[in-house]
């Protein structure tokens, strides 16, 4: 009999425990017409959620649907508050559900965008801490790069950036560095040949950039975005050879992006990515060198399952007298990799071309770099390695052979987020 | 002598009395606090068995709750009558009450639905009908109260946070409960929140409501 009476009280908890403003919300009687995303950042969503909301389009009201899928909303874009409301559809007896999505929050990230050891005795890192306050946020970090350019670059970085300038549409982004560099003897021997100092600056022991940026997006939809961003770089270093004097690089800048993520069905997944950006120094903005640096890359990734494919491709050409950070390099840890860059060309070249095929099941990961560096006038060398690598959370330790020669000495690199 | 010194020290510091800006901003506040709560003045009537109340000035279909109304959201409202016989020093009785406000978007018209053991809905309604047909579904019993025993009246009335209205509308039993628990807490800064006291009163001093009277207050 008490089991009888504990049974009647559950049945009778569960029956009442379904959602009771289902019940007495006077608009679930209507027809969703629409679902809509407003606020801050509300394209970035996934395409399953997506779908979800498209499914609610037809059907009538559900508010506890609603509640569902702001929280699933609130938590894919990390932001503070969706909420939804609901509007007179164009129709009779119907309403268009609105998500509003509520900027991120006052909030502190300390990051590390990139460590990476190689056994070459080459150490690199950046350290940043990041304030954002709604759609503002200021970065103050410390780095010590010597993977990236021909030199290796030691100093502060800091950054302002308005997510929300105009808009959703319109961002804006102030960067400041600020760098002691160091230089390898075999960039210092090949600067002391004749033909350096008409391809490039000299050997510099400081440099300074200050990049204000504006950038426009120009196109989104759900799986795809597309941005135009368009700035000064006002950069300046101090050469050491033959006199200590300062000298400037001042370039418009511009870069046009191109993003794209499909979701298939299952666990398929693709993603595009090509950028194509531009460097213009010119004497109208008070620089010392005057030459145009073109760069593009293209990157694609298919996932399915455990199972990834990568394919990165990677090209520039400079025209003029650039200085040595604006030049190419390769063999580092990124690409042709296995290759010691001061072999390959101690000062960097104002021709590249690289690709790294990636494939990549769980953790382990195999790869194929290929790429050439050289400068105007002489024949491009197409050159090649092969590896293997560990990757988990963002650490990744990689060993990489190259395909040369005579004596082949691997190279092992370890890291994360480079 | 010394009180005619002290009406001169008086007048003098009157003259010197200056009110600065912040203190005007704040006897305005003042006046503007005290006009409101006179407002929610609290008309109370017995049925015989139940006491009643009315309070006509009382628009809570107002600020906050009402955007998220007209957004289409359902609004929870928690009432709760206290009895006291000690002018509040302790509760002789309480009876929380739970209301879900809808509005019809397209008809632009309020619904109200009573939550408990006899859940009660009307459709319709303008916002004062609402409000109204609220009050008159809010009543404490009289039970073992002489008819010549001072009491008094405490009705609350507060809308609920989003966050906390699944646990108030649920299965009544458990959350009654919690409806007391909340209304014993400070409201949260944005909650709405509206309180009338009616005493000291005796039950044969009060109008006494017969028939369809009771349910119209």
């Amino acid at each position: 009999m008490k089991l009888l009476w504990l049974a009647s009280i559950l049945g009778s908890s569960l029956l009442l425990a379904g959602n009771p403003e289902q019940e007495v919300n006077v608009n679930t009687r209507y027809t969703v017409e629409s679902v809509e995303l407003a606020g801050d950042n509300p394209s970035g969503i996934s395409t399953g959620l997506r779908g979800e909301l498209k499914r609610l389009v037809g059907a009538k009201l559900n508010p506890a649907a609603l509640d569902d899928l702001a929280t699933r909303i609130r938590q894919e874009l990390h932001v503070r508050a969706v909420t939804h409301r609901l509007l007179r559809g164009q129709t009779p007896e119907h309403v268009r559900v609105v998500f509003d999505v509520r900027g991120t929050p006052a909030k502190f990230d300390a990051s590390i965008p990139k460590l990476v050891y190689r056994s070459d005795g080459s150490f690199s890192g950046l350290a940043e801490g990041t304030a954002t306050l709604g759609s503002q946020a200021f970065t103050f970090g410390g780095v010590s790069d010597g993977d990236n350019l021909a030199e290796r670059y030691t100093g502060i970085v800091a950054r302002y950036e308005d997510k929300r300038l105009v808009g959703d549409r319109v961002r804006f982004r102030l960067d400041f560095e600020s760098y002691h560099e160091q230089w390898d003897q075999a960039t210092a021997n090949a600067l002391d040949q004749p033909t350096a100092e008409s391809d490039t600056s000299g050997i510099y022991r400081t440099r300074q950039n200050i990049e204000p940026v504006v950038t426009f997006v120009l196109a989104k939809s759900g799986s795809g975005l597309v941005n135009l961003t368009v700035g000064t770089s006002f950069e300046r270093f101090q050469s050491q050879f033959p006199a200590a004097r300062t000298e400037s690089a001042n370039a418009m800048v511009t870069t046009l992006r191109y993003h794209r993520r499909v979701e298939g069905s299952g666990a398929n997944q693709q993603e595009w990515d090509a950028g194509y950006s531009l460097r213009a120094a010119t004497n109208l903005l008070g620089s010392d060198f005057g030459y145009t640096r073109h760069q593009g890359d293209a990157h694609y990734a298919y996932t399915w399952g455990h199972n990834q494919f990568v394919d990165d491709l990677t090209g520039g050409e400079i025209s003029g007298r650039a200085p040595l950070f604006e030049r190419f390099i390769l063999g580092n840890s990124t690409m042709l990799r296995g290759w010691n860059r001061f072999e390959l060309d101690p000062l960097g070249g104002s021709r590249m071309v690289a690709n790294t095929a990636e494939y990549r099941y769980r953790l382990f990961d195999v790869f194929y770099d290929s790429g050439a560096i050289w400068d105007q006038g002489e024949t491009a060398v197409l050159r090649h390695s092969v590896g293997v690598g560990i990757r988990q959370n963002g650490m990744y330790a990689a060993l990489a052979f190259p395909i040369k020669e005579g004596h082949i000495e691997p190279v092992f690199m370890v890291g994360m987020n480079y | 002598m010394a009180r005619a010194k002290r009406e001169r020290l008086s007048h003098d510091r009157k003259e010197v009395v200056t009110i600065s800006r912040r203190g005007w901003l704040l006897a305005g506040v003042a006046i503007a606090a005290s006009c409101l709560w006179a407002g929610e003045r609290l008309s109370v009537a017995w049925d015989g068995d139940d006491l009643r109340v009315a309070a006509p000035q009382l628009h809570f279909l107002a600020g906050k709750p009402l955007d998220r109304l007209k957004d289409g959201a359902a609004v929870v409202f928690l009432t709760q009558l206290t009895l006291t016989t000690d002018n509040f020093t302790t509760s002789l009785r309480r009876t929380p009450e739970r209301f879900i406000f809808s509005y019809d978007l397209w008809e632009e018209k309020f619904s109200v639905t009573k939550l408990g053991e006899s859940q009660r809905t009307i459709s319709h309604l303008s916002a004062t009908a609402a409000e109204a047909w609220c009050l008159d579904n809010v009543a404490i019993s009289s039970t073992g109260l002489p008819q010549d025993r001072p009491f008094w009246l405490r009705f609350e009335l507060r809308a609920a946070e989003p966050k906390d209205e699944a646990a108030v509308i649920g299965e009544s039993g458990l959350n009654l409960t919690r409806l007391i628990e909340i209304f014993s807490r400070r409201p949260r800064d944005q909650q709405p929140e509206w309180t009338a006291d009616a005493g000291p009163l005796r039950l044969g001093e009060l109008k006494r409501l017969v028939g369809r009277a009771a349910r119209a207050l």
